[in-house]
């Protein structure tokens, strides 16, 4: 849920500095996508997991030399990492629904005195919404997804208790499956609940009767 | 904290000596998982339940569970079974490298056919029919009207996706594998050097992705040079 929120939050500003009219943060956005695009999930969950360890480490050893180690919970690096990972695909999901809300809408708003802060907020966002709803569902079903991933830093989270218990039990098999049966009645859920949402994004797109 | 050169310069050709690993396991599940989608989608093409109902089935389950629990099942799981343990599949099973290929193909294989469908969907309907009142036959119509068009249709979706497989190789790291991620990580062990390490890693996987989607543009302006203007 917290890499959920994290992953909302980078996708928008992401999507804000791309179509922004700063060269900068354009060109900053477009990094962060085509890094965290094109390498492996693992890799940039290993990366922040052991690289943020060291860097800290270095961090507070500048303030109070005595601190040897410093351990970062698995939780937030694997948040961390996994909302990085999704806010970068997120953050194309946006651009292209922004870039789908109709000038006339942005227009109309203008003329009736609302502020650049007001349409982003009142006209901007929820038909866009409205759009990126379908391709957020899927990213929201990778999210999921992914956190698999974190069981490799070792946190206790779904995969990492099911090679625990084979470890006891002796049967990897069954184990492994409730897992799998898990991921899919959760993705099940995000499914069917993103299909509720895009009913109701369109309902008054629905013929009166 | 400092950045050792000399370090990714004495790792690099280490790593990239899992290149060959990489390629081997990206090229065969992406075949493999190729026709794996082909016999899919037709499957969910036909009219008969018995057909379609089961690959939806696949579709569904393979794409809704993380590929790493895929693989897990596969490598740790299945020699739960004495069955499969005294199978013909056993020599293949028993590699670390033959259950990484199966993982991959069968997940990647789910969601290219998906791609595929929405390719074949997306053919205009005014042209098949224009070829049946040309007189051609149901497959007469596929291979004629609808393959060609869908390939182009499918290359942009397909090759995220082959993008993807080639991430989800890196996942076969953990189960034993030393491609490119499974060495890095040993020398990760070794050194206690992520940052060098996985930095440069992370360099050569996006010159992968950049070829790979270099080569589809190619393809992709190849395939619709007709309607170029």
């Amino acid at each position: 849920m917290a890499s959920l929120l994290l992953m909302v939050i980078f996708g928008l500003i992401g999507a804000a500095a791309k179509l922004s009219n700063s060269i900068i943060a354009k060109k900053i956005a477009n990094a962060y996508t085509i890094i965290f695009r094109g390498t492996p999930e693992i890799l940039v969950v290993l990366l922040i997991y052991f690289g943020s360890a060291i860097a800290l480490t270095s961090l507070f050893q500048l303030f109070d030399p005595s601190i040897k180690y410093v351990d970062v919970p698995p939780f937030w690096a694997g948040t961390f990492a996994i909302a990085l990972i999704v806010g970068s695909y997120a953050t194309e999901t946006f651009r292209g629904a922004f870039l789908g809300v109709e000038p006339g809408s942005i227009e109309a708003a203008r003329a009736l005195g609302l502020s650049n802060l007001q349409t982003f907020v009142y006209i901007r966002i929820p038909e866009m919404w409205r759009i990126a709803l379908p391709s957020f569902g899927n990213h929201m079903l990778s999210l999921v997804k992914d956190t698999a991933l974190i069981s490799i830093i070792g946190l206790n989270e779904l995969l990492f208790v099911a090679e625990q218990a084979t470890a006891t039990t002796g049967k990897p098999f069954t184990m492994f499956i409730v897992v799998g049966l898990i991921y899919l009645g959760i993705s099940t859920v995000i499914t069917l609940f993103v299909m509720g949402l895009e009913a109701y994004g369109r309902s008054h797109l629905r013929a009166a009767k | 904290m400092s950045f050792d050169i000399s370090l990714i310069l004495d790792s690099l050709p280490k790593m990239l000596s899992g290149i060959g690993l990489t390629f081997q396991l990206l090229i065969l599940s992406g075949v493999l998982g190729l026709l794996l989608a082909f016999v899919l989608l037709l499957m969910r093409l036909t009219e008969k339940w018995y057909f379609s109902v089961p690959a939806q089935v696949f579709i569904y389950v393979f794409r809704g569970t993380p590929i790493l629990v895929q693989i897990f099942i596969i490598y740790y799981g299945l020699p739960q079974f004495e069955a499969i343990r005294e199978s013909i599949f056993w020599p293949i099973l028993r590699e670390p490298f033959g259950c990484a290929i199966l993982a991959l193909t069968l997940n990647t294989g789910a969601y290219v056919s998906e791609i595929l469908r929405g390719a074949v969907l997306a053919v205009d309907r005014g042209l098949l029919e224009a070829g049946s009142a040309l007189g051609l036959s149901r497959s007469q119509r596929f291979i004629y009207i609808t393959s060609p068009l869908a390939i182009r249709l499918g290359i942009p979706p397909y090759s995220n996706d082959v993008i993807s497989l080639l991430k989800s190789t890196a996942l076969a790291s953990t189960i034993t594998i030393f491609d490119m991620m499974g060495i890095a990580r040993t020398i990760v062990a070794e050194t206690y050097a992520p940052y060098e390490i996985f930095i440069s890693l992370a360099i050569i996987y996006m010159i992968f992705t950049f070829f790979i989607q270099k080569g589809f543009g190619y393809f992709e302006n190849f395939m619709s040079r007709h309607i170029k203007k």
